[in-house]
């Protein structure tokens, strides 16, 4: 039930992928309900299969590098589907499903197991850390989708480029409220999540080393949202240039994680 | 008895003739109860917007229907018959339905692949429908509901309908992919030209409030504001006005450039939002680097023509398409409509057979004059059961040739082989 609701779920979102690379191809000016429709199902299957999981093994998949993953692809989905309710925005899939896609690809690949060992941070503190940190990861990746496609729409438009980009892409002013929603909702859940996991540390925990891998990411990744919401903020760095820092923001962040999961300890107990 | 339309569009009558056999909403009442007079007509729809006025008929004769339409439509006109006739088509059975497919879809519009006729098509059949009691019978309703599918699935399923269709519609979707929509967005008009009004009134549907024209006789320019809802500025405003607008159209007729890369950069200041300068003037009113001033997305009447052709190309591509769908659903209304063939064969076939039944019942039965009622009554029920069970499998067989392009023939053995003729009946069902 666990893993087959989870491939169904991929197929699902890679369906709804390939439908947008299609709308995309052609020009249309925004992928129908088809795209939604496979993404809302697979949504559906994924929610499924991690509250399977949670029965089965009586823990929340909040820990452990597979579920943690398929959590944080749940999340990345969430926020699709948000941006998918109003069709001028709908396009954002583009960019976010392939983001979940890997994720999903990965929580299976590696195996959806709970942590093998039970952590001494846990509880309400726990889920409430986990769950806004990703949901600060999963604003992240929607404001830096949509600063991407604003950077490519602004060129496209400033070079006279009236082809696929033209017409798939959303307006400027669609794609800036976008990016001005994910880091709305993603920059207080990220603190929030962090403040969690720090206020839990000086309460009950030993102090944390400023090296462990997961301090590393979280001074990144609200770091860079930091600077992506500075350059919003300032007036010389409105438009193209905020969006470059804000998909930048995203790249420092995955790039961060992607070398900390390489470097990580292996012991499979956090999401690193 | 075939379906049929008579009619006139763009196509066929320029605009001052369409224009005089336009059935206005409250006449179209009349139109039909006239040419519903003529008896062999069973049913009719009439289909009037800017671009054509064309009469949809059921009709027994639809030579004589067609005539009796031409009539009317050329005494609306105030044009003799053969005057009339001219400008007019006509399209019968198959044709028929493949031409109002096709006006529904759009392929038949002025601008390939419009939307706004779907809507007419179906106001035209709903206003028949509830205003003019008999005009819509089976037939026109199923030929009409067949359209409007048709013409649903052609406008979710392609993209005949998309992009720009003329510059003013290119500088409108210009301005929303970097506004998103327009509504509450400035735009302000350099100049009185058509095009200028043109594209200003355009923007000025798709929402955008507060439009300026500034132009350099003040009279010009009220009169073209007042045609599009505008305010008239005068030419000195311009600049001071600039500063505060998310779109501006240049249409001088000025020789050299107005607008340089150093004035709108002054004018617009520390103005962070962005604006969309659509120059449509020949020569150029806007210097070509005022496209490099943050902020600002220049575009001359050759980007214009640039989106409008890219749209038609890809909108031709979706012809293909189209059509396809068309001949599927002409296809299938004329497997149905075929099918009603059947009808007055299989009404015949039963009342013979049950009159047959009938006959041979009660000389049976008045040989037994001793035999009660109730007995009589289920020897009655008993054979009519049997004669029904005994023509389920022809009456389904004569359907079934009936929709069958090829199946005329044993129609016609059908006809024989049980002594019908197939005429009595008719249009029943």
């Amino acid at each position: 039930m666990i893993l087959g609701s989870h491939l169904a779920a991929l197929l699902c979102y890679l369906a709804a992928w390939v439908t947008h690379l299609e709308f995309f191809r052609r020009g249309r000016s925004s992928p129908d309900g088809r795209a939604v429709g496979a993404t809302s199902a697979g949504f559906v299957f994924h929610l499924a299969g991690l509250v399977a999981f949670a029965l089965h093994e009586r823990a929340l998949p909040l820990v452990g590098v597979g579920p943690a993953s398929s959590t944080l692809a749940l999340a990345v989905v969430a926020f699709t589907l948000g941006a998918a309710v109003r069709p001028d925005t709908r396009a954002s899939g583009l960019f976010l499903l392939p983001l979940a896609v890997a994720l999903l690809a990965e929580a299976i690949l590696v195996g959806l197991h709970p942590a093998p060992r039970q952590l001494a941070f846990r509880g309400p503190w726990l889920v409430l850390h986990v769950t806004t940190v990703f949901a600060g990861f999963a604003g992240l990746a929607l404001a830096s989708a949509a600063s991407a496609m604003y950077v490519l729409q602004f060129r496209t438009l400033k070079r006279k480029e009236f082809g696929s980009v033209f017409r798939f892409f959303p307006s400027l002013d669609a794609l800036d409220r976008l990016g001005g929603l994910g880091l709305g909702i993603g920059f207080p859940a990220l603190s929030v999540g962090l403040l969690a996991g720090w206020g839990w540390t000086l309460t009950y925990g030993p102090t944390l080393p400023p090296d462990d891998p997961q301090v590393v990411l979280a001074v990144v990744a609200w770091g860079s949202y930091l600077a992506a919401i500075g350059a919003r903020l300032s007036p010389r760095w409105r438009g193209p240039r905020a969006a470059l820092v804000s998909a930048a923001a995203f790249v420092a962040t995955a790039l961060a994680f992607v070398v900390l999961r390489l470097l990580a300890d292996g012991t499979g107990d956090s999401f690193l | 008895m075939p379906v049929a339309v008579v009619g006139t569009s763009h196509r066929t009558a320029p605009i001052e003739v369409r224009e005089r056999f336009y059935v206005m909403e409250g006449r179209a009442e009349s139109a039909v109860a006239r040419v519903l007079c003529e008896k062999r007509v069973q049913e009719c729809i009439v289909l009037s917007t800017c671009n054509r006025t064309e009469y949809y008929l059921h009709a027994a004769d639809p030579g004589a229907a067609e005539r009796a339409v031409t009539e009317a439509m050329a005494e609306q006109a105030g044009l003799s018959p053969e005057r009339a006739a001219g400008y007019l088509y006509d399209h019968t059975g198959r044709d028929c339905v493949v031409h109002l497919f096709r006006v529904t879809c759009g392929i038949d519009s002025l601008v390939l692949g419009e939307h706004q006729i779907q809507g007419q098509v179906k106001t035209a059949y709903l206003r028949a429908r509830e205003r003019i009691p008999g005009s819509v019978g089976p037939v026109l309703h199923r030929l009409f509901q067949s359209a409007m599918a048709v013409g649903g699935r052609v406008r979710t399923e392609t993209r005949i309908g998309e992009g720009a269709a003329s510059v003013p519609s290119a500088a409108t979707r210009l301005a929303e992919k970097v506004f998103g929509s327009l509504r509450g967005r400035v735009a302000m008009v350099l100049g009185a030209g058509e095009m200028g009004k043109l594209t200003l009134a355009c923007l000025v549907r798709e929402g955008v409030e507060g439009a300026l024209v500034a132009s350099r006789t003040l009279e010009r320019a009220e009169r073209v504001a007042r045609s599009v809802g505008a305010r008239a500025v005068p030419i000195e405003e311009f600049w001071g006005a600039f500063g505060r607008v998310d779109i501006v159209v240049t249409s001088t007729g000025s020789p050299s450039p107005i607008l340089s890369a150093r004035r709108v950069r002054a004018a617009r200041g520390s103005v962070g939002r962005p604006l969309v300068v659509l120059d449509i003037a020949l020569p150029r009113d806007v210097e070509p680097d005022v496209g490099r001033v943050p902020g600002v997305f220049l575009y001359n009447v050759d980007d214009l023509q640039r989106v409008v052709d890219s749209a038609e190309a890809e909108r031709a591509t979706e012809l293909d398409v189209a059509r396809t769908l068309i001949a599927e659903h002409a296809e299938a209304f004329w497997r149905w409509y075929r099918a009603r063939e059947a009808i007055p064969l299989i009404r015949q076939l039963r009342s013979a057979a049950e009159a047959m039944r009938r006959a041979e019942i009660e000389e049976v039965l008045r040989e037994m004059d001793s035999l009660a009622e109730e007995d009589r009554e289920r020897i009655h029920r008993a054979t009519r059961q049997l004669l029904a069970k005994l023509l389920h499998a022809p009456t389904v067989a004569l359907r079934r040739l009936a929709a069958d392009p090829d199946g005329l023939e044993a129609l016609d053995v059908a006809k024989r082989l049980f002594q019908l003729d197939g005429g009595e009946g008719r249009g029943g069902g």
